[in-house]
């Protein structure tokens, strides 16, 4: 439904020109949550102000519907906003605020406030369709600024970091509270966070982004579990990496003693591995296994972060979830085996750091 | 709170000469009002409480015309001068610095850098041409006079409001369909409106007190109540000047209180 | 790029469209004249005011100099200098004034509790934005012969007669300290207020001593309260009219007076144009001074 081509954004020019966004396309479904991710200066916000129309692009195509908008302002445009901030109008109460663009587009007073009415019911806050704005909570500004931007029934909502402002307990009830939202409206979403957690639990695929350029598209457990590059795989959850060489279809790790046969090109690689898929004091028929100290033993309540030192200055943590029983499983300098279970393991392309 | 026995913020001898320069201050303004209740010719010379100076003076018609002056020029000056002010405060507010930004701040700022007496016979010399010219000695002069030198106090609390206000606001509005006059007027005037408000009071306290300027400019029959009190004085001091002077005082204590409730609220 | 080019091209002539209401007024009304003030200064005085448009630097000549009407002999023109020079002490003096007064009164408001500083500021606000012309009567009204303070001598017989403070240097001075006085409290508290005073707790309780802590601390905070106060009252006494007038009279001129009057009885309008430009050019030396001074003090910190 909505389709980048090649966007490019440039900020300034000459020796001070900045690339922001480079040649970036992709496609958004009808009706899926779609989640912007990366850290702060990634070309996320911009590319997101883009679609919203408040930045114009300095290149490529932005077609929604078959219609190129790229050129076209934003209040022309079916697609609205929740801000950062939220951006309420102090001066206005609730139901104004929500009923704004319905009065912009001169629709009727009765369709207005029917409208308002039945979206301060949605995000539950009727109760205070007569209070100012600025009286209002955190959590209910966001709730206004979300009704405020459903109202006139957009063909994208954009949310730009729209939970960043709230507190741990609220963020979390809000992004169950957004997601119900989204299956109850069955709107395109488009979301923007650098929170890979927040990421994972909302959307139905997620663009993770840095400098200027996507990294990966794809659903969260395929990010997860499936991470394009190195950027990828240490963005989101903990990893540990480990040089690697192939040779002859042959995987070996310096510190292992036998190889595993891969289908991978020959030469350097890095070889990824999650810390809870590495197994302690077991060992597995097809894996990598190797030797190494327990320096520190870090407790986390449902798990213990066990950080590993072997041969050749290679650190690895690995993650071991606490049983019923209590007590630490390992001490601190005792020596264990490892084993890197074949199924846990990706290849990445080595990467000049 | 504690025994140090030594708070920088109190300075020794700061509170006394406060004290002292709040009663300089107040002193004489308080004589003066005293005398225009005095029914007697001077502060020497009390003989009673009484109105008659103030009834003199709302029968004198010299004094009712230039009052009416002074007002229908403060009003339309101060208007004229806050529709520009704000205009102006909106070109060179909240954006990236553009061609002749510069120029335009250094212009709006450059009635306050000249002298109000070498203003005053620059407009001379060059009204008198005009005068001259088309033979037209109407209150136009002064009216665009004032609005010019009053723009630069109409303009600084609309341009500060103005860079204050969060872009974010109208960036929303442009993003919920309202067009670029419909997002003004429903967003950004409301807004502004408060600062638009201290602005218009600062430009008319600032016409209302123009001596020098009327002064030069004004033609036969266009005494302001400055010129009016000015002239007054040279032939000489009655009591009416001191109710008149009063009245003025009075004017000044009710646009301050209002400005100052005015902001009060808003913060 | 093309598209944002023109955006940005769109927005500039925007600008300058909602700009150009005032910059014509100001231009045709500030401007404008300010210009032909200088042309006027280069003219020959015409028989009735105004002049004549032939060529002369007998306007200029005349703010220092004049000739002998019998020989023809150049001399300084002692009644000009005398003038100029009472007008940059008189506006000394009025500036030295208001620091001693105005100085202690900020601190004193700004270290006033929220609510009583509000209440304080209020008082200073109201003779500040009281017409000029009023409150130079309320001080012309203390010291005239029939005033508060001959009244008040008489009574007490320490005099036998009125004193004749009116018309006097002193008169301008005390006028004009008067008037000026809020332009002074006003910028000083404005820096004493910004100032958080748990540094100089902090400074206090590194044991420094009172007078390291006053010239080390206080001195910094007041400082560019101090020069914003000066100028903003130096500037506006250098150009005072109206209360050089009313309280010196024909007697003590400044500045102000005698360029008014060479468009008055003086007729010599081309003199009182090079008189006016003499003192912008006074004024502005002080501006350029101010910024320097402040431009300057803030790359140290």
């Amino acid at each position: 439904m909505l389709d980048l081509r090649n966007l490019t954004k440039r900020f300034g020019k000459g020796d001070s020109a900045f690339t922001a966004l480079h040649e970036v396309s992709f496609s958004i479904k009808e009706g899926e949550f779609f989640t912007l991710l990366g850290p702060s200066g990634c070309g996320k916000t911009t590319l997101l102000r883009m679609i919203a129309g408040f930045e114009p692009p300095s290149g490529g195509a932005l077609v929604l519907d078959g219609r190129d908008i790229a050129q076209m302002p934003p209040n022309r445009r079916p697609v609205n906003t929740v801000f950062q901030n939220y951006a309420l109008f102090p001066h206005m109460t609730v139901a104004e605020n929500v009923g704004f663009a319905l009065s912009a587009m001169g629709r009727p007073k009765a369709e207005i406030s029917e409208t308002t009415v039945r979206m301060l019911d949605l995000v539950q806050l009727s109760h205070l369709a007569h209070r100012k704005s600025g009286e209002l909570s955190g959590g209910q500004q966001q709730r206004v600024a979300l009704a405020r931007a459903l109202a006139p029934k957009p063909r994208i909502l954009l949310l730009d970091e729209p939970l960043s402002a709230l507190d741990m307990k609220l963020r979390k009830e809000m992004q169950v509270e957004l997601k119900r939202l989204q299956q109850e409206t069955r709107l395109t979403f488009v979301f923007v966070t650098h929170d890979q957690e927040e990421a994972l639990t909302m959307s139905d695929r997620i663009a993770v982004m840095n400098g200027g350029r996507i990294q990966q598209i794809a659903t969260p457990r395929e990010l997860y579990d499936q991470p394009a590059n190195r950027f990828v795989a240490g963005f989101i959850g903990e990893t540990n990496f480990l040089p690697a060489h192939c040779t002859k279809g042959l995987l070996t790790l310096p510190q292992a003693a036998a190889s595993l046969p891969v289908s991978y090109a020959d030469g350097p690689v890095t070889l990824m591995v999650r810390p809870e898929h590495i197994l302690l004091g077991e060992t597995q028929a097809s894996a990598l296994t190797l030797t190494a100290r327990v320096e520190r033993l870090v407790y986390f309540g449902t798990d213990t972060h066990v950080h590993l030192q072997a041969e050749g200055e290679l650190t690895l943590i690995a993650r071991v979830q606490n049983g019923m029983r209590s007590g630490a499983p390992y001490r601190e300098g005792e020596t264990v085996t490892i084993s890197l279970p074949s199924e846990a393991l990706r290849l990445l392309p080595q990467e000049v750091a | 709170m504690s025994d140090r026995g030594f708070d920088i913020r109190r300075l020794p001898g700061a509170a006394p000469l406060a004290i002292t320069c709040f009663v300089i201050l107040y002193i004489p303004m308080a004589i003066l009002v005293f005398n225009s209740f005095n029914a007697g010719k001077s502060i020497g010379d009390w003989e009673g409480l009484s109105l008659q100076w103030y009834a003199a003076a709302l029968q004198n018609e010299a004094f009712l015309n230039a009052a009416r002056t002074s007002l229908i020029l403060a009003t339309i000056s101060a208007l004229i001068a806050t529709v520009i002010a704000t205009l102006a405060a909106l070109s060179t507010t909240r954006s990236k610095t553009f061609r002749g930004e510069a120029s335009i701040n250094m212009l709006l700022n450059q009635p306050l850098m000249v002298p109000e007496i070498v203003l005053a016979i620059a407009l001379l010399i060059i009204v008198a041409q005009i005068k001259q010219a088309t033979g037209y000695a109407g209150l136009g002069y002064l009216i665009l006079a004032h609005s010019a030198f009053c723009i630069p106090f109409a303009y600084m609390p609309i341009r500060a409001r103005l860079e204050g206000m969060d872009l974010t606001l109208e960036t929303a509005a442009a993003d919920l369909y309202a067009s670029r006059f419909y997002t003004f007027r429903k967003v950004t005037l409301p807004l502004l409106a408060p600062a638009i408000l201290a602005g218009f009071m600062l430009a008319f306290v600032i016409s209302l007190d123009d001596v020098v300027i009327s002064e030069f400019l004004k033609s036969p029959g266009q005494d302001t109540l400055p010129t009016y009190l000015l002239g007054e004085l040279r032939r000489n001091l009655t009591s009416e000047i001191y109710a008149i002077s009063s009245l003025l005082l009075l004017i000044s204590v009710l646009i301050v209180a209002g400005s100052w409730l005015l902001t009060r609220r808003k913060t | 790029m093309d598209a944002e080019a023109r955006l940005q091209q769109d927005d500039t002539r925007r600008r300058w469209a909602l700009a150009l209401p005032a910059v014509t007024i100001i231009t045709l009304f500030s401007i404008l004249p300010l210009v032909l003030v200088v042309v006027y200064s280069f003219l020959t005085p015409g028989d009735f005011g105004n002049v004549k448009w032939q060529l002369s630097f007998e306007g200029w000549f005349g703010v220092l100099f004049e000739r002998d009407i019998f020989d023809d002999t150049v001399s300084f023109s002692d009644a000009h200098l005398t003038i100029l020079g009472r007008s940059v002490a008189l506006s000394l003096a009025t500036t030295f004034i208001t620091l001693v007064l105005g100085v202690p009164t900020a601190w004193f408001i700004a270290t006033r509790p929220a609510r009583q500083r509000a209440f304080w500021l209020f008082m200073i606000t109201i003779p500040f934005w009281t017409n000029l012309l009023v409150r130079t009567i309320a001080v012309q009204e203390m010291i005239r012969s029939e005033g508060v303070f001959n009244s008040l001598f008489l009574w007490l017989r320490v005099i036998d007669a009125p004193i004749q403070m009116m018309f006097t240097n002193f008169a301008v001075l005390l006028g004009m300290a008067y008037v000026f006085l809020p332009l002074m409290v006003l910028p000083v508290y404005a820096a004493i207020e910004k100032f958080d005073f748990r540094l100089a707790e902090a400074a206090y309780d590194l044991y420094a001593s009172r007078l390291y802590c006053a010239r080390k601390v206080i001195l910094p905070i007041v400082r560019p309260g101090i020069i914003a106060g000066s100028i903003l009252v130096f500037i506006p006494s250098l150009s005072a009219y109206v209360t050089p007038r009313i309280m010196g009279g024909g007697k003590s001129m400044m500045l102000g007076n005698l360029i008014e009057m060479q468009f008055g009885q003086g007729r010599n309008w081309p003199l009182g144009a090079a008189l006016a430009l003499t003192l912008t050019a006074l004024v502005l030396v002080a501006l350029v001074w101010y910024t320097r001074l402040t431009s300057g003090k803030r790359k140290d910190v």
